[in-house]
């Protein structure tokens, strides 16, 4: 039953994303802006450097970028605040009354409002990459990268909905969105590949889920075949998924206990 | 028994740790409802009704007492028991939005784990019951209030539950709708057998749907009995409503109020316990002004107002 739930709820919201593409239209505008800007900035850096930086070549830095905004982009934005909002709210009540996990059905619904988003980013940012800096440095990575896209989705979206539930306690989970946000662009090398943070930045970002969300799957498509990449996600999705149904627990049991 | 309340009683703590504060939303509450009911449980706003209901459909815990719903304590058993109840809270649609009810119910199909052949079946039969089939198709944010309470009346019976859960379900509809939607209940409760458990400040609502009134004030029940009983038994007062031919002096007798007085119309308010209406009557009859005389219950808006007033039992 549980795993039909999830399906069906994936299924119906990524009908509501084709259904009503406005959405996706400005994300895509967003992107292609943000990834062009991001991408000439990076080539410029490289050029600068002799033609390579910590690794990078100017293509794998621009195949970097194009999957690493592809990965958080494609997110909801403002899930951490909306999610936050409906436990405040009383909202999530509508959800108790249902036999099924609360977490689980809203991640899977997540998910399925984020992948046609995520396929319809990276497929345009592909072709930007490939017109502005060149083919992909190692096509094979990118057989890797893609299953890789979909499992930082996931650890994101795990994340988020645990950061979220602090709003069982907090009934603000505004400010914790904005530190989130923070963290997957620095510690996440949404913009910047962790090799070239700072060595104790960088060396902290090896503790830290968050590399798990951008750094792996734009790792891979810059042409580093690196499949631990993937097991190290699933091992973050592993943890997060703990960490998050026990937070959220913790919170439905205070709800109940408390009072919305 | 659908449901079985005993002692059940909630306090919240609010405010900060040293000036924290306690209220008693719930205190002492026994109940029982038998299955096929249909209850209307009333009361003023803060009374303890919409707590005793998150109770009740174990959203909350109670600080103590006991309760059984279906034989499932509710808080201990939510999801065991959310199979097995309904629940429409006005203002929370169980719809999204940017779907077609008919893709509602497909979700909703999969998370209540209703069986894929039976699903559809279901939701024609629903369709037909609650005569909404030609709006299953069309985006829920297209609806108009009433169509979309049909629709997510739909959504809460998918699961053929025993006991349904109405916060507030005709809030916001016009005079129309809300009647379809109690004919709806009604219908629903006689065909299916269907236990209705009801919380409205409608009174409409509570005189159209409901057999049972249980009204609950200060978190305490404070009168439970038949709806049609509490006009008959509770109110020592009527409304005399006198038609005139010719002006009159209007009766002086003890317990009696004038509400109106005109050259054509006299209404007043008698309390039976201080002067028979009959009394009022005979002073009124003794004369040549009265064209025609009607007697009558108060409206039940005054009839639970008065309640409300009234201390626990």
């Amino acid at each position: 039953m549980t795993r039909r739930a999830f399906v069906e709820a994936g299924r119906g919201a990524s009908r509501r994303v084709v259904a009503e593409p406005g959405g996706l239209v400005v994300s895509l505008a967003f992107y292609l802006v943000i990834v062009a800007v991001l991408s000439g900035l990076w080539r410029v850096a490289v050029a600068a450097n002799g033609g390579d930086l910590a690794g990078y070549s100017a293509v794998a830095l621009t195949w970097y970028i194009i999957t690493s905004e592809a990965a958080t982009v494609s997110v909801h934005a403002r899930l951490i605040a909306d999610v936050g909002d409906d436990i405040s709210s009383g909202a999530i009540a509508v959800e108790l009354l249902r036999p099924a996990s609360v977490i689980g059905v809203r991640v899977a619904t997540e998910l399925g409002r984020t992948l046609p988003k995520l396929a319809a980013l990276w497929v345009a940012g592909g072709v930007l990459a490939a017109l502005v800096a060149g083919a992909p440095p190692r096509p094979v990575a990118l057989l890797l990268a893609a299953p890789s896209l979909v499992l930082a989705v996931i650890a994101n979206l795990i994340a988020q909905h645990a950061v979220a539930a602090a709003a069982f306690w907090l009934r603000d989970a505004g400010s914790a969105w904005f530190l989130y946000l923070k963290a997957v662009f620095i510690t996440g090398g949404m913009i910047i590949p962790l090799e070239l943070l700072p060595n104790g930045l960088e060396r902290a970002s090896l503790f830290l889920p968050f590399r798990a969300m951008a750094y792996a799957p734009a790792r891979l498509a810059s042409g580093f075949v690196e499949p631990q990449l993937l097991l190290e996600q699933l091992g973050w999705i592993a943890v997060l998924s703990v960490g998050a149904v026990a937070v959220f627990g913790a919170g439905e049991r205070r709800l109940q206990v408390v009072g919305g | 028994m659908a449901i079985e309340v005993r002692g059940l009683s909630k306090v919240f703590q609010t405010g900060r740790r040293s000036a924290r504060r306690r209220i008693e939303a719930v205190r002492d509450l026994d109940l029982v409802v038998a299955d096929g009911e249909r209850v209307a449980y009333i009361g003023p706003n803060g009374a303890g009704k919409s707590t005793s209901i998150k109770i009740l459909t174990g959203i909350l815990h109670p600080t103590s007492g006991e309760a059984t719903v279906l034989g499932l304590t509710p808080w201990e058993d939510r999801k065991r028991l959310a199979g097995r109840i309904g629940t429409l809270f006005g203002q929370r649609s169980l719809l999204w939005l940017e779907l077609t009810p008919r893709q509602s119910y497909r979700m909703l199909a999969a998370i209540y784990g209703l069986d894929r052949a039976e699903e559809p079946r279901r939701i024609a039969e629903l369709g037909d019951l609650l005569d909404a089939a030609d709006l299953f198709d069309q985006p829920v944010r297209s609806l108009s209030l009433g169509q979309r309470m049909r629709c997510e009346l739909t959504a809460c019976l998918l699961h053929d539950p025993e006991i349904l859960f109405l916060d507030e379900p005709t809030i916001g509809l016009d005079l129309v709708a809300k009647q379809r939607f109690r004919e709806l209940l009604v219908r629903l409760n006689e065909q299916q057998g269907t236990t209705i458990f009801l919380t409205s400040h409608d009174v409409a609502d509570i005189e159209h749907v409901a057999k049972r009134a249980v009204v609950i004030n200060h978190g305490e029940v404070i009168y439970d009995d038949e709806v049609a009983a509490m006009r008959r038994a509770l109110l020592a007062t009527k409304v005399v409503e006198v038609g005139l031919i010719a002006p009159i002096a209007p009766p002086t007798q003890r317990g009696v109020t004038v509400l109106e007085h005109t050259d054509q119309i006299l209404r007043l308010v008698v309390d039976t316990h201080a002067t028979p209406v009959r009394v009022v009557l005979d002073e009124l009859l003794d004369g040549p002004a009265v064209a025609d005389v009607s007697v009558v219950d108060p409206p039940l808006e005054q009839v639970i107002a008065e309640i409300y007033e009234r201390p626990a039992r």
